[in-house]
């Protein structure tokens, strides 16, 4: 008895030493193991898509406020349209930002501050003739961010020469421009210090490896697919009225006032597509599709990755065959609205179902126990 | 029948005891601060219960903290052997009874606690090494009949037995399913993590995996081969411990199969407890009365046993009756020890529509469900057919005299890929939920 507790003991270690020498000794060679290269894949995501994602959002912040600053100095049509330029600007690079609800952007709740929409109109207006607010309370989600400026720079008059009258005869111009200049300052500070966090937090996402929650690449592929669930819902879904009994919202959509919802739609869809990809300025990089691939994950028969890509490009061509406004082709053409949504409803089933089972990962949104 | 009757030394049931009521009081001290009470009783607004229990409720949060203050100190009671009988029921009752509220939380090992409790009622476990026998050392007891120790561990051979047997199957043995999912997963460990994504190693894991369960209640019964059978244990559930998020479960199992050691080794581990706990030296170094029942009560326990065990014997059997296949429509799934054998997802649309309008709504799941409750019930037909009741409900109350509620759910089962879960023509809202089989589940072809 004695004999076989130490033959197993014995087995054991012989297992473990001989795993760890070949472990140590291919180290150095990346990929020639079988195993997924997980941390690659994070680097890359990480180093060519997040940060400069970041980065160039950022960026994008400054001028906007920059063009705010400019504007509020002396309204004026010029200044107005380059202040309108800023913001959309922004707001596709919004876009490419949106995914990443976790670490900084978490802590920051990035998403809802910067982003909640349908924006209130009375409560921005009341907000404006008092002149006292608190930005940060859960009321005033819905009155800040970019929608609320995008109804302050394209909503507030029938064109610029009407809009622009709100900031200089009329009576409340002054706490307009105040409030105008509050807003973009607040997602200034907020894109600043997310980028900022992610100074320190890339080694952490970096060297997180494995599926288990709380890890990385499930924290990414949670977002990713809880991102592309508004993108599917609140960009497209509920103003088409699919969950409203038919009822539709078109005043709902993204960017309702610039009139730029299909062509922001677009930049989120390819945002999530070149995560997937791992896809970037610098090239066609380690991917959750490399990971599918490593898994040999099927659908049907076939590679789940090409009945992904081949969805996403679906979806893609769907989006891109509606126009702006799209507010008005909710009205005009609302068959073709609901056709994109059916695309963007197979593509939600591909990302949250097969891919996370064939890699393991729970799609839960805080934790549990399994057996 | 010396199995029953012969008299034994009642150490192994002060030590089992000790060891339940201590992992019990750690488990329910973890569940609590990892914030579970409002996540699963609190926060929902809705609750899957099981059929034939929908008079189970939750307390509202005071009541449910309060419930769980009652867990714990049942849990210090129970381990300490201070009201032993009261202690444990309350336990039994308390930990059934958040068991029975939403079974989005059902777990293997929540059912075994709530069995082991059940017959741990049934034994007099505070009648030596407790603090009942210092209160009160009339009652002290060192010779126990034989059940009172073999019926913990029979039910812990039938648990590993029925574990086994459900592994006896084509995706565990021949596909090497879930494991081969699940394994790569761990692929970022150190030293075996390259090892963990070879296929073989799933393999492997599956197969032993399965003949561990099959044999060790066996190879742990038998004096000869108990101490590697329970070095087996240990190692077995400390690597599933590692590997995958199953919580308190390997813990508990390496914890109460103690029981199988022979009386020499409790009475060791129960000296030793007594040199390291002071407060112990109360109890006076008497042999006791031997324990006896009246005949009366004897009978009615034994009763109690026959019918408990029947069940058990039976109830892992009962997916016979169903037709289909078993993972796919989980008819006759739950409490038949079935652990780790799936890895299935789903994702499930639900349609509201006015059939005097013709008019039709997609639901927003998170209206009413959690995350959690939504991706447990995108998989399971008991559950879809639940929450399309809770609708067909929500929008009658909007004035929809009858809602139709069809649910478009894709499903995937052991890497199989999404396809269509169950019949997304039919109206849920006119189907009951009862033991036959569920029609409208659509049939699972392998492609």
């Amino acid at each position: 008895m004695r004999k076989s507790i130490y033959a197993a003991l014995i087995a054991a270690s012989t297992l473990l030493a001989v795993q760890s020498c070949k472990k140590s000794g291919s180290s150095s060679s990346t990929d020639n193991s079988s195993s997924f290269d997980n941390k690659g894949m994070l680097t890359n995501i990480s180093t060519n898509i997040i940060l400069p994602a970041y980065t160039s959002f950022q960026t994008a912040t400054v001028n906007l406020d920059a063009a705010v600053s400019a504007f509020n100095a002396s309204p004026d049509n010029t200044k107005l349209l380059a202040l309108q330029a800023a913001f959309q600007a922004t707001y596709k690079q919004w876009q490419a930002v949106s995914v990443f609800e976790f670490g900084p952007a978490e802590t920051a709740t990035l998403r809802v501050n910067v982003n909640t929409y349908p924006t209130s109109v009375s409560q921005i207006s009341s907000n404006i003739s008092s002149g006292t607010y608190d930005l940060s309370t859960f009321a005033n989600l819905s009155a800040k961010g970019l929608p609320a400026m995008d109804y302050l720079l394209f909503g507030l008059g029938a064109d610029n020469n009407s809009i622009l009258l709100m900031y200089s005869s009329d009576i409340t111009a002054a706490n307009r421009k105040a409030y105008l200049a509050k807003l973009s300052a607040e997602i200034k500070a907020e894109a600043a210090a997310v980028l900022t966090g992610w100074s320190t937090y890339k080694a952490t996402f970096d060297n997180s490896a494995g599926v288990a929650t709380g890890s990385s690449t499930s924290l990414l592929i949670n977002q990713l697919v809880y991102d592309y669930e508004i993108l599917k819902n609140y960009e497209v879904g509920i103003p088409a009225g699919v969950q409203s009994m038919g009822t539709t919202f078109p005043t709902k959509v993204q960017a309702y006032y610039s009139k730029m919802s299909v062509q922001l739609a677009i930049l989120h869809i390819q945002a999530i597509q070149n995560i997937y990809l791992g896809k970037s300025a610098q090239g066609d990089g380690p991917g959750l599709d490399d990971y599918l691939i490593k898994a040999d994950a099927k659908k049907d028969g076939t590679s789940l990755n090409t009945t992904i890509q081949n969805q996403f490009a679906a979806a893609l061509a769907k989006l891109q065959g509606l126009t702006d406004p799209l507010s008005d082709q909710i009205k005009t053409n609302p068959a073709a609205v609901t056709a994109a949504y059916t695309e963007l409803q197979k593509l939600t089933v591909l990302l949250k179902t097969d891919m996370t089972s064939s890699l393991g990962v729970l799609i839960t949104f805080g934790d549990n126990d399994g057996d | 029948m010396t199995e029953i009757n012969t008299s034994k030394h009642i150490a192994p049931l002060a030590v089992l005891r000790i060891a339940f009521g201590a992992i019990m009081l750690i488990s329910t001290v973890r569940f609590i601060l990892r914030g579970w009470i409002d996540a699963f009783y609190i926060h929902p607004k809705f609750h899957f219960t099981f059929y034939g229990f929908g008079w189970v409720k939750p307390m509202g949060a005071t009541g449910m903290y309060a419930l769980f203050a009652l867990l714990i100190t049942a849990a210090i009671f129970v381990t300490i052997g201070l009201f032993y009988r009261t202690a444990i029921l309350i336990f039994f009752l308390c930990f059934t009874y958040v068991e029975l509220i939403d079974k989005t939380t059902y777990l293997n090992h929540y059912y075994f606690i709530s069995v082991m409790s059940f017959l741990m009622i049934l034994v007099p476990a505070n009648r030596y090494f407790s603090a009942d026998v210092i209160r009160n050392p009339g009652i002290k007891t060192t010779r126990v009949p034989a059940w009172t120790i073999n019926i913990f561990k029979l039910q812990l051979v039938l648990v590993y037995l029925f574990a086994g047997i459900s592994k006896l199957n084509h995706d565990w043995l021949i596909a090497a399913m879930p494991l081969r999912i699940w394994l790569p997963a761990n692929s970022q460990l150190p030293v075996i993590g390259g090892l963990l994504s070879k296929l073989w190693i799933a393999y492997v894991f599956s197969w032993c995996g399965a003949v561990f369960d099959l044999f060790i209640g066996f190879l742990l019964l038998n004096p000869f081969t108990r101490k590697p059978a329970y070095l087996m244990v240990i190692i077995f559930h400390l690597v599933t411990a590692a590997l995958f998020r199953i919580g308190m479960f390997p813990y508990i199992m390496i914890f109460v199969t103690i029981i199988f050691f022979s009386e020499q080794t409790h009475l060791k581990i129960i000296s030793l407890l007594r040199k390291i706990l002071p407060g112990t030296a109360g109890e006076q170094e008497t042999q006791g009365i031997p324990y006896a029942l009246p005949v009366s009560t004897r009978n009615i326990i034994y009763a109690i046993l026959i019918l408990h065990f029947t069940i058990q014997a039976l109830l892992p059997f009962r997916y016979l009756l169903y037709p289909g296949s078993l993972y796919w429509t989980e008819e006759g799934y739950r409490f038949s020890w079935r652990v780790m054998l799936m890895e299935k997802g789903g994702t499930a649309f639900f349609h509201v529509k006015d059939p005097e309008t013709g008019r039709q709504s997609e639901i927003i799941n998170a209206q009413y469900l959690t995350p959690f409750q939504e991706n447990m019930m995108a998989t399971q037909p008991d559950m879809i057919l639940q929450y399309a009741h809770l609708l067909a409900h929500e929008y009658q109350k909007k004035g929809i005299k009858h809602p139709v509620v069809t649910a478009e759910s894709y499903v995937t089962l052991n890497g199989s890929g999404s396809r269509l879960f169950i019949d997304s023509t039919v109206n849920l809202a006119n189907e009951k939920e009862t033991f036959d089989h569920k029609k409208w589940i659509l049939p699972f072809h392998r492609k």
